[in-house]
């Protein structure tokens, strides 16, 4: 199983979960952490930290809402061959992920699909409905 | 592989919730399931592909399977869809 934490600014990733959860009517194994705006940084460090120490042995993705933005930053100082982090996490991203970690068995196809989830989620509706008609 | 017209009644059409529980459902089947809109063809064990219809009440689809339980998959999912997903009473 894929372990998963979202970090953003403020309590955006707390708020995905909960949509998240009331869509898919199940608790989601999944941990928010929020940027604290008057802090450096440091506390989110030790939370990525003591997440990553926690889950030893276990693949860990991290969402983040931005690429270049702070949390994605210091998530990205985690990267190594069992931790992972996918900037610009969005709501059909997050479904994707959790639709589909239960049937997966290769950790990066796993994040390459949430990754085209999230992407195909985002559409300018008129041009995609004229483009089914 | 069987079909069926499955015309949409709940109120608020295929949107999330509602594509949460039909996905959720068509995974409890070995069947490949399938909804045909308008030209567009989804695989209805996914949450994003359901969604992709946009299909709204009063709109009719077609459900599709094939495999060893489609009758039972196809009985199941249409029985959802006129139980308006459980979100109207």
């Amino acid at each position: 199983m894929i372990k998963s934490l979202i970090i953003t600014h403020g309590n955006l990733g707390h708020e995905l979960i909960q949509v998240a959860e009331k869509i898919l009517e199940q608790k989601l194994a999944i941990k928010a952490i929020a940027f604290d705006w008057q802090g450096d940084g440091s506390d989110m460090i030790a939370q990525l930290e003591k997440f990553i120490a926690d889950n030893k042995g276990h693949k860990i993705v991290i969402f983040t809402d931005m690429f270049g933005g702070s949390p994605s930053n210091i998530a990205t100082r985690f990267i190594n061959k069992n931790v992972e982090v996918l900037s610009g996490i969005n709501l059909p991203g997050l479904l994707k992920f959790f639709c589909y970690e239960e049937k997966s068995k290769n950790f990066m196809e796993t994040i390459k699909i949430v990754e085209q989830g999230a992407i195909e989620g985002i559409n300018i509706i008129s041009e995609y409905l004229g483009e089914k008609k | 592989m069987i079909e069926k017209t499955q015309i949409i009644i709940n109120k608020l059409g295929l949107h999330a919730r509602a594509a949460a529980k039909l996905s959720h459902l068509a995974n409890m089947f070995n069947a490949n399931i399938y909804l045909i809109y308008n030209e567009d063809k989804v695989n209805a064990k996914s949450l994003l592909g359901i969604l992709t219809l946009a299909a709204s009440v009063g709109n009719e689809i077609i459900l599709q399977a094939s495999g060893d339980d489609e009758q039972e998959a196809i009985t199941a999912i249409s029985d959802l869809f006129n139980r308006k997903f459980d979100e109207e009473s």
